[in-house]
């Protein structure tokens, strides 16, 4: 190998203290968030003057926050239910299908990833208007299904250009329909690029701001949404809760998209 | 009169401006190991999958045992097939990819056991079935894939390449595989390969495939000794050609002029006629080798010794015919000649002109 660490002498430490740095300046914020959550102070003082779990007793006693959290996840759900059905969809078409202009079509279907938020959300927010959609949760849906639908295509678009189509093949001629084989033998195989279509779905819906602050109405928010409004009225230990489990939330379904690749390698 | 069993009749496929299969003509017996041997681009995969019905030819039909196959769809076809590719089902174990067509068919289960302790038997992997397809080597994945495509008894088993990913001496052994569970099935075998040896070891019959068409179909030695075309006669066993000019051609013979040779009934493939111009082939094998210049009588052609190569049981002596040609001569190791020759030595080939052949460019 070119570049051997062993071998780096007094470099490996400023490797390493680059490294520290980086992720430092990438986790801070995450930690400070949940050290200020535990903290006593009303002010949000760091570091704490003492420890409690009361701005977590807040948030669970408030109906409004939770009810926010649960419109957060019903809609992350039926995003990710969705944009993984049309996303397999797509994917078939995409990588199966012999046509001219497949890849712009592929490449437009992207465009969401690198389309400014803001400018979409105006858009939609101005289409919305027009066929009542705004402060809906069909709104909020085909909303995020707009900017999760990108993810979703990219990771079975990938899955399924590494699965073997003769493998689909040889179902077939063992005698199960094409539909048959697709169910039985091609999705099980793609099944890695599917969960990761899901996940990454529900994190873009489940996080999402800017697009949800123009969905939102008075009775129909979601957590971030929540926070944000909360965040502009006062100044409360209980965002820095709320945004915490926001943040459990995420990490724990990344830990699971890990642990399920290493358990695919081994 | 029996019907055959299976027809292969004018089968053509276009792809666009390019034809793959230009048209194919054949007919399998029950039972028989038929095997396509020819480059890449010759045709010959492009016709198994038309078999398979993966791809519908532009003209021509398939009938097994008298009725059309093409209208059916893949899955309907009863039609085993190994593929080039380790096409096992990844999230299965061994015993489910076997009982994997029999579940389609909704057989029960006591009877999906049987065949697969059956199948994995004949395969020689009893002890295998609760392995997945990743902890399995090549040879035993396409061992599986073997069981699996005739776990439900098929009357026509394709197989697509299936041992180009072994190293050769895996190959080889499953070789002996392939024939042993051939003659202990009985079914009827289409096997694609570009291995001539691969198709010499295990085929009843060779089609050679050359540009969309069947240039000739014969048993191995049927090939060997009797070339239809140049094309087969490079591409089953060895052969060089020298230029030659026909003084004479009646009755499929021909008498032919080689620098100051003059070779009298060599068999004649192709529109020859006296004057024209044709390619002597020549086996190194059978080629004799006697030091010197001017040999008396038969079918000699001088030459001049450019190398020599010993190859154990076999040396290989590479030579330039009077017209520059290279050709080359294998004898046995310990051979007389061979032993007193050294580079540069001008050496008289010796052959039976009715084991040469002419071919003419048509």
């Amino acid at each position: 190998m070119l570049l051997n660490f062993d071998r780096l002498g007094g470099w490996k430490w400023v490797l390493l203290g680059i490294t520290a740095m980086t992720s430092a300046f990438l986790i801070l914020p995450i930690f400070f968030i949940a050290a200020l959550s535990f903290g006593s102070s009303q002010w949000l003082i760091f570091p704490p003057p003492g420890w409690t779990l009361k701005w977590y007793a807040m948030f669970f006693a408030d109906p409004r926050w939770l009810e926010a959290a649960g419109t957060s996840f019903y809609i992350a759900a039926i995003v990710t239910v969705l944009s993984v059905l049309i996303g397999l969809v797509t994917s078939f078409g995409l990588v199966r299908g012999r046509f001219i202009g497949k890849e712009g079509l592929r490449a437009l279907f992207l465009t969401p990833m690198i389309l400014p938020v803001v400018v979409l959300a105006v858009a939609l927010y101005a289409f919305f208007l027009r066929v009542g959609l705004n402060g809906t949760v069909t709104g909020f849906v085909i909303a995020h299904l707009v900017v999760a639908l990108p993810f979703s295509i990219l990771s079975i678009t990938n899955a399924l250009e590494g699965f073997d189509k003769s493998i689909e093949d040889a179902a077939v001629l063992c005698g199960a329909s094409p539909l048959e084989a697709k169910i039985r033998v091609t999705l099980p195989s793609i099944s890695h690029g599917l969960f990761s279509a899901a996940v990454f779905s529900f994190l873009t819906s489940w996080d999402e701001v800017v697009l949800a602050i123009f969905m939102a109405s008075p009775t129909l928010q979601t957590l971030p949404v929540k926070i944000w409004a909360t965040l502009r009225q006062d100044l409360t230990p209980v965002i820095a809760a709320a945004s915490t489990l926001l943040i459990v939330v995420t990490i724990a379904l990344m830990l699971l998209v890990a642990l399920l690749r290493k358990g695919l390698k081994s | 009169m029996s019907q055959p069993f299976l027809q292969i009749q004018a089968l053509r496929k276009d792809y666009g401006i390019v034809t793959a299969v230009q048209e194919v003509n054949l007919t399998v017996e029950r039972g028989e190991f038929m095997t396509f041997l020819g480059p890449s681009g010759s045709g010959k995969s492009t016709t198994l999958y038309i078999l398979a019905g993966f791809e519908n030819p532009t003209a021509g039909d398939i009938l097994l045992d008298g009725r059309s196959l093409i209208s059916t769809p893949s899955h309907k076809r009863n039609i085993g097939m190994v593929f080039q590719r380790y096409t096992l089902f990844p999230h299965l174990s061994v015993g489910e990819n076997i009982a994997f067509p029999l579940k389609v068919r909704r057989l029960g289960k006591a009877e999906i056991d049987a065949k697969v302790a059956r199948m994995l038997k004949l395969v020689r992997l009893e002890g295998f079935e609760d392995r997945k397809p990743a902890q399995m080597s090549g040879g035993q994945q396409q061992r599986v894939a073997l069981a699996r495509a005739l776990a439900y008894d098929p009357p026509v088993l394709l197989m697509d390449e299936p041992l180009s990913a072994l190293d050769k001496k895996l190959r080889e052994e499953i070789q002996h595989e392939i024939r042993r569970i051939h003659q202990e099935t009985e079914v009827t075998i289409l096997y694609v390969t570009h291995d001539q040896e691969e198709a010499l070891r295990l085929s009843d019959r060779i089609a050679v495939f050359s540009r969309g068409v069947i240039d000739q179909i014969g048993t191995g030695p049927e090939l060997y000794a009797n070339p239809a075309t140049r094309f087969v006669a490079e591409f089953v066993g060895d052969s060089d050609f020298v230029g030659c000019r026909i003084v004479a051609a009646q009755g499929g013979r021909a008498d032919i002029a080689i620098g100051s040779s003059a070779i009298r009934g060599v068999p004649l493939h192709g529109p020859g006629a006296a004057g024209g111009t044709a390619a002597l082939m020549l086996r190194p094998e059978r080629l004799s080798l006697t030091r010197g210049a001017g040999a008396q009588g038969g079918a000699n052609l001088a030459a001049t010794v450019t190398d020599i190569t010993f190859l154990g049981s076999n040396i290989h002596v590479a030579a330039a015919a009077e017209t520059g040609e290279a050709l080359s001569v294998r004898l046995p190791f310990g051979h007389e000649a061979a032993s007193r020759i050294s580079r540069g030595d001008a050496i008289t080939l010796g052959f039976d002109p009715a084991s040469a052949h002419v071919f003419v460019a048509s």
